[in-house]
């Protein structure tokens, strides 16, 4: 037990965006209660504002790295980079969501404080350093979630995903907490590089044991939030159900921070049985991979699609992480950024497109689109083409960069069979391309409202991101690079 | 100069694309304006040309441009003979098809989109025959085949225009993964991806222990995509394409990929039994039947795609064979039969254009309403049946030879097949490009044949005239397109006259025997039109099944009941900790005899409320069962020292029982929600999952855990916190904020609890 000191002011400088963030969403709930009945975009504009400003505290903690309060926090380049990340996603969540919310006559300040809470939750997730603080940041998150996939009440189809995922995710927290309960029956701290320290010198065999269960019930939990195989159960039936601004967050926000803590607990705890869960990525990368692309394959559906491909994104992910290596890591991050932009610009022109599935929800539905609508058309084919992993794209780098990693790590055959199935993947996204482009329209094109400046604004960074990072992806590259120094 | 070819070869390649949005636009005007994007292609010809005389001066180029430095990541292309015999048909066929399109699809309102479409066909042809990397070439590879799946599919209208295009996206689609595969597993062997530096350090895969494996997968992609036998039937249905495409891609240039590829990895992969045995039975199975429906079809295009398909298969023999004469042979017979095949298909393409049919049956006497096409449709006939002076007969003379020398026991029998495929490719050739000119009669052209669909056949076949005649044109790029593929060759003479040998006594034989096939065309074709395979029927079963089986799958992995995904979760977790402890070794099995009367008591409670709880036909009881077990748990906090979690566990029992009540008031009982087997199913995963974690809980109880909080506390209440009372110590200051934290909870529930009573209120007023 540690002694009762107060924290230090350069604790609290590295706890300060998860404070704003806190303080943001309180606010926002004030504000609402006392603004009346008027549709609440300002407050939108208000929460992407402060997701900023906590940006700009993350860049301000970064400057002074290390730990905080007794080392359940840490502050290094791996914690700044998902932190953006994560405050990105949910500045461009939010600012999508405006124009969707006000549609849906559901525009009030409890989607966006329910959204910066989750993205505080997501902070603590990456920021932490031992298993409780990351618990508690799991917690913070998923509950926000859940409440987000049902935030359209009077549709069914929402409230049927989300008290799926409110169940399923229950489960899979109570495995990561029963984990985490294992773990320090094991080894008597939940602090990392203390469970680790424990792990290694572990006589008995008793000892390893415990920590393989505690590895296996957290992996499963874990594994359920990042909706890898074969956890990804719930993944389909809730972003298709959910509003598509939500889908688009629940896709790159919280899968981040559950990568995130995957890698902590997995290298930093558990790295030296890692022999024993090996195994289990290989399985599951190949698993996600395979399931999702050929379930996205048969799919008519354009956002149950989506749905599917996320989890074989999620996959693809996993080989990286099964390659154990820093390569791996700087992969995984940054393929984590390249899917968030193409993903959330992805979902969030859907959900513009289809409003709450009454149009454009097939494939051929989208025939014409292209003469009819071509800027929604052309940013569309940036996406897409960014996650089939099209050269001067994001994608292309994030799956070169993984695949790469997996054969520097003597991943053969998952590096073949990943590639064989990103290969499968592009049919279903170019079917869409071609049915956009290529086909003309059967029938009149319904009409779309235009582009609001929220969503316009969202549109463009996302698809400007997609571009950068696939044409000049060198400062991010070596960001990742410097930052995937895990404790290992 | 030479430095300037070398650097300019990455633009050039990749220059079809730069030019997609000039193409669109200049595509859309006027058949005379369209026709000036001939010239780019006819250009890059002239550039690969200039390139092909540095090459045999100075050996093969490499060229790349950087990219991102921090991958080590760089797009390289890779200039040898070989290729760049690829890249001169490509460019040169390929701006005839462009001048050819210019008109065939003129005033026509997607002229834009199909040049355009040309044009990247054009582009990633061209990367696929110069990549240096393993992986672009994949890409490459791929990207020829979705711009053909575009071409077929392009009258998207109709429905076997759609089918046909996706079957050739699948197959040849399926082709590449395979070399993808391959791909990755000769870089990983090799040691990299670079075909310029595997080549120059003369690597061999032969002793890999993926080598197997690698062969078959590179020759899997090569047979798909140059329709080999089993896989051909896709090109026959490919032919809906409008015609400058079937000339161009399912002739010329694309189906030629896989013969590029198995050239280009024979210094790799090739040179062994396996390799040889596969690529040349393969060849010849495929030239034989290829050549056997050829003269059973009467559409004139279908005509030409299975004699496509017997010359590709008598191409794949000749380089199974694997001499420098069969080598240079397939080369030689590559080069001609793009001229001719393609001028073929041009004659086919404007005889539908201009008189409405391409039946064989139907169509004669054209000679003297289209002097210009018959003159190009004999031309490029004679070339194909291998008549002196032309090409073909080069190379026909080539392939005698080679099978005369070579083939060991097999030789015969490839010499006969040979001789076989090419008298019916021979009739193959007169029945497509002189019959529609021959006799009388026929339907008539409403105007003359415009100039510009008349002269791109017309030119092709011409070249095969011109480069029979004087063979040293050629001789040259052959021979360094040879050394591609066998290291140094000796230069390659071609000469028109090699004496009376018996090479030319075969050809003779074969020419009698075109004559008289052709002279009986109309019976010999009706006994073999009834003879026909199904080899589309394993692709139709192939489909079939795959659609049954993810549509199976899908229903059972993802049919939307929670009740099956917390199945699955909980078996995959229950089966983890099961794997752990048996992959472990069990310890030996702890002491549980010395159990208390009252933890046996707190047991009791906590598995007879759960029993009964999962028993109960009313939510009411079960939700009051849930509790007892509750108070199980919450009575083992207490037995075992832990007084403050048993407090606020009993609360939240409670609470949570009577908020359940208060909820499920109005719907007191359920009926049986499933049937017995169900049940039984039900209950053996539930005994599974809680004994794989009772079995774990054991087995800790036996480990020795480091843990001995309660001395802490112990120690340093009264040091620290000032208090005797450790308990109060404990609640109140080493853990006041979860006292906290518990009393928020409370508080809440309490919330939730008023909220809901005050709900039922409401309702009642």
């Amino acid at each position: 037990m540690p002694g009762n000191s107060l924290p230090a002011a350069v604790e609290l400088v590295r706890f300060l965006p998860e404070t704003i963030l806190v303080l943001l969403g309180t606010l926002i709930m004030v504000l609402e209660a006392v603004t009346g009945d008027r549709p609440k975009t300002f407050l939108g504009h208000l929460a992407a504002a402060g997701l900023g400003l906590a940006a700009c505290a993350a860049v301000y903690a970064h400057s002074s790295p290390g730990e905080a309060f007794s080392g359940m926090l840490v502050v290094d380049g791996f914690t700044t980079f998902f932190r953006l990340l994560v405050y990105a996603v949910g500045i461009l969540t939010v600012l999508s969501s405006c124009q969707f919310l006000t549609r849906e006559r559901a525009n009030t300040g409890e989607f966006y404080a329910l959204v910066v809470f989750s993205v505080a939750g997501q902070s603590v997730m990456v920021a932490s350093h031992e298993l409780i603080m990351i618990f508690i940041g799991l917690e913070i998150s998923s509950i926000a979630t859940y409440v987000l996939a049902g935030f359209l009440r009077d549709d069914p189809r929402a409230t049927e995903s989300a008290v799926k995922y409110f169940l399923l995710g229950s489960f899979a927290t109570a495995f990561v907490l029963y984990g985490i309960a294992w773990i320090y029956g094991a080894t008597g701290s939940t602090e990392l590089t203390a469970i680790r320290a424990a792990v290694d010198t572990q006589a008995g065999r008793e000892g390893a044991m415990l920590a393989a269960v505690a590895a296996a019930l957290m992996f499963v939990g874990l594994g359920f939030k990042v909706s890898g195989a074969p956890f990804q159960m719930w993944a389909p039936d809730v972003y298709q159900g959910a509003p598509s601004p939500v889908s688009a967050f629940l896709s790159a926000g919280p899968k981040a921070a559950a990568f995130a803590v995957f890698l902590r607990v997995f290298e930093t705890a558990f790295g030296s049985i890692g022999p024993l869960w090996e195994p289990l990525f290989w399985i599951s990368a190949l698993l996600s991979m395979t399931i999702g692309n050929f379930a996205a394959l048969v799919q008519g559906n354009v956002k149950r699609m989506l749905a599917y491909s996320s989890i074989a994104h999620a996959g693809y992910i996993l080989v990286a992480l099964t390659a154990r290596s820093e390569v791996g890591t700087a992969a995984v991050m940054f393929y984590l950024a390249a899917y968030a932009l193409m993903n959330v610009g992805a979902f969030a022109l859907l959900g513009h497109l289809t409003r709450k599935g009454e149009r454009f929800q097939k494939v051929e539905d989208l025939a014409g689109l292209g003469s009819a609508q071509p800027l929604a058309a052309a940013l569309f084919s940036i996406f897409l083409l960014s996650l089939i992993g099209v050269p001067l794209t994001a994608g292309f780098f994030g799956k070169f960069y993984i695949f790469k990693a997996a054969l520097d790590s003597g991943l053969v055959w998952l590096t073949v069979l990943g590639l064989l199935n990103s290969a499968v993947g592009a049919y279903y996204y170019l079917r869409v391309l071609v049915v956009m482009y290529m086909r003309e329209a059967s029938e009149e094109v319904p009409p779309v409202e235009a582009l609001s400046g929220g969503l316009r604004a969202a549109l463009l960074a996302c698809s400007a991101g997609t571009l950068a990072l696939g044409i000049f992806p060198g400062p991010v590259l070596d960001f990742v690079n410097r930052s995937a120094t895990l404790i290992r | 100069m030479r430095i300037a070819l070398n650097a300019m070869l990455p633009l050039i390649v990749l220059s079809p694309f730069f030019l997609l949005p000039l193409v669109v636009r200049l595509g859309k005007q006027r058949a005379q304006w369209a026709a000036l994007l001939a010239l780019w292609p006819a250009v890059l010809a002239v550039y690969f040309g200039a390139l092909m005389r540095q090459v045999g001066q100075a050996g093969p180029v490499q060229a790349s441009l950087g990219w991102a430095a921090s991958l080590g990541l760089e797009l390289s292309f890779y200039a040898d003979g070989l290729s760049l015999l690829f890249a001169l048909l490509i460019s040169g066929v390929g701006s005839l098809i462009v001048l050819f399109s210019s008109r065939y699809f003129d005033q026509d309102p997607r002229a834009g989109r199909f040049q355009a479409i040309l044009f990247a066909f054009m582009g990633s042809m061209l990367g696929l025959v110069l990549a240096d990397n393993l992986l672009a070439l994949v890409a490459f590879w791929e990207l020829t085949g979705f711009t053909s799946y575009l071409l077929i599919g392009f009258e998207h209208e109709r429905a076997e225009a759609r089918s046909a295009a996706l079957q050739a996206l699948i197959v040849t689609g399926a082709g590449g993964m395979a070399l993808l595969a391959a791909g990755v597993l000769i870089g990983q062997a090799a040691g990299s991806f670079n075909l310029s530096a595997l080549l120059a350090r003369g690597v061999r895969l032969e002793d890999a222990a993926s080598y197997p494996f690698v062969a078959v997968l590179v020759l899997l992609a090569a047979f798909t995509k140059s329709a080999q036998t089993p896989f051909h039937f896709w090109l026959p249905n490919a032919m809906t394409a409008p015609t400058p495409v079937s000339a161009y891609l399912h002739s010329a240039t694309m189906v030629k990929a896989g013969l590029y590829l198995v050239a280009r990895m024979t210094p790799l992969v090739g040179e062994t039994p396996l390799w040889n045995g596969l690529v040349t039975a393969v060849g010849a199975i495929t030239m034989a039947i290829g050549a056997w429906r050829s003269v059973a079809e009467t559409d004139l295009k279908r005509v030409l795609a299975y004699s496509t398909v017997s010359a590709l298969g008598l191409i794949m023999m000749l380089l199974g064979v694997g001499t420098e004469a069969a080598v240079a042979g397939a080369l030689v017979y590559l080069s001609a039969h793009a001229g001719y095949k393609g001028g073929l298909f041009l004659v086919a393409g404007t005889l539908e254009h201009e008189v409405g049919t391409r039946n064989v049956t139907e169509l004669s006497g054209l000679r003297r309403s289209m002097p210009v096409l018959a003159v190009a449709g004999l031309l490029a006939a004679c070339s194909m049946a291998g008549i002196p002076l032309f090409l073909g007969f080069t190379g026909k003379e080539l392939l005698y030879d080679s099978l005369l020398g070579a083939g060991g026991g097999w030789g015969p029998l490839l010499l006969l097949a040979a001789v076989g495929a090419s008298a019916l490719m021979g009739a193959a050739a007169f029945i497509a490009g002189w019959s529609p000119f021959a006799g009388s009669g026929g339907p008539a052209p409403e105007h003359k044949v415009p100039a510009a669909l008349a002269a791109p056949p017309l030119i092709m076949a011409a070249a095969g005239l011109a480069a029979g005649i004087w063979p040293g044109a050629i001789d040259g790029v052959i021979g360094l397109a040879v050394s591609g593929v066998l290291g140094d060759a000796p230069p390659v003479r071609l000469s028109l006259w090699h004496g009376l040998t018996p090479v030319l006594g075969l050809s003779l034989l074969t020419l009698a025997l075109v004559a008289v096939l052709f002279r009986w065309r109309i019976g010999v074709r009706r006994r073999i039109e009834p003879l026909r395979m199904d080899f589309e029927r394993g692709y139709t079963l192939a489909l079939r099944g795959l659609d049954a089986l993810s549509a199976w799958s899908l229903r059972a992995l993802q049919g939307g009941s929670l009740r099956a995904y917390v199945l699955v979760l909980i078996m995959i977790v229950g089966g983890l900790v099961l794997t752990v402890l048996i992959s472990q070794g069990l310890p030996g099995f702890p002491d549980v005899m010395d159990v208390q009367p009252q933890e046996a008591a707190a047991a009791l409670l906590i598995v007879g409320g759960a029993i009964s709880a999962a028993r109960s036909k009313s939510i009411i009881t079960a939700v009051l069962s849930l509790g007892l077990t509750g108070y199980g748990v919450g009575l083992t906090f207490l037995l075992f020292g832990a007084p403050d979690l048993a407090m606020t566990q009993f609360s939240v029992e409670t609470l949570t029982a009577v908020i359940f009540v208060l909820v499920f008031y109005h719907h007191r009982s359920v009926g049986p929600m499933s049937t017995w087997p169900i049940r039984l199913r039900d209950s053996l995963m539930a005994v599974l999952f809680g004994g794989s974690i009772a079995a774990v809980l054991l087995f800790v109880g036996a480990a020795d855990t480091p843990l001995r909080l309660s001395g802490y506390f112990a120690e340093n209440a009264l040091p620290l916190a000032h208090g005797r009372n450790i308990v109060n110590v404990i609640l109140v200051d080493f853990r006041a904020l979860d006292t906290m934290g518990e009393i928020t909870v409370l508080s809440t529930a309490a919330l939730g609890v008023f909220a809901v009573l005050r709900l039922g209120r409401d309702m009642k007023s």
